[in-house]
């Protein structure tokens, strides 16, 4: 139970596969036994999955050997507990966009279009966007994960 | 049978309500966060979880 025991590692994995690796490095580190606390996909982070250890983890060692993991990231500091908090507490997209903004819809009917944003509805996680290239200014609402940020602020 | 997430306590599961809260689950939800020993984990400690099993770190 000691507090500075467990370090964290950074394993490299195949972009879109970390949801899986977790999941089977999870399996097979209960049954070799060894100990791995806790197993991290930050969605943030592509291509990596972050394991909670308080021994140091040997890639030779066949509990590791899962598909589409790829090796281990070497570094003499190791990941600080400090770094690792930011992911388990993600800031809501919302948060970053502010009344003006220039944006790109990601998904739904209007993928692909550009929109500046004319309204944040914070507690819904909604934004209310006017299409830039549309003749005629519709305001189209949509959630918040549905759009990606271009350009901060209205110039 | 799509795979959901509790909304209180981020428990991973393909029910309708968490089987530990017995609250509606949410299929929006982002991040994955599998907990093996609670006991030791400093991550499962920062966000006060006591089970075993898989979480998501973000829920809606």
């Amino acid at each position: 139970m000691e507090d500075s025991i467990n370090s964290i590692y950074a394993l490299k994995t195949s972009v879109g596969q970390e949801k899986n690796v977790a999941r089977m490095l999870a399996r097979k580190v209960k049954d070799s036994g060894i100990e791995v606390n806790a197993v991290l996909v930050p969605e943030s982070l592509k291509g990596y999955v972050l394991v909670e250890s308080s021994s140091k983890i040997d890639m030779q060692n066949p509990a590791f050997k899962v598909p589409h993991l790829r090796g281990i990231v070497e570094g003499k500091n190791a990941i600080t507990f400090e770094e690792v908090k930011r992911f388990l507490k993600p800031e809501p997209i919302i948060a970053s966009i502010q009344k003006g903004s220039i944006v790109e819809l990601v998904s739904g009917p209007f993928k692909g279009e550009k929109a500046k944003v004319v309204r944040i509805d914070e507690s819904r996680e909604e934004v209310v966007l006017e299409l830039i290239e549309a003749a005629v200014p519709i305001p189209v609402t949509v959630k918040a994960d549905q759009i990606r940020i271009i350009q901060k602020e209205a110039d | 049978m799509s795979i959901k997430a509790c909304t209180k306590c981020n428990l991973i599961t393909t029910e309708e309500r968490c089987p530990v809260c017995d609250i509606p689950t949410s299929t929006n939800w982002s991040g994955l966060l599998i907990i093996i020993d609670p006991e030791r984990s400093d991550i499962a400690r920062e966000l006060n979880i006591n089970i075993p099993g898989e979480y998501a770190l973000r829920v809606r």
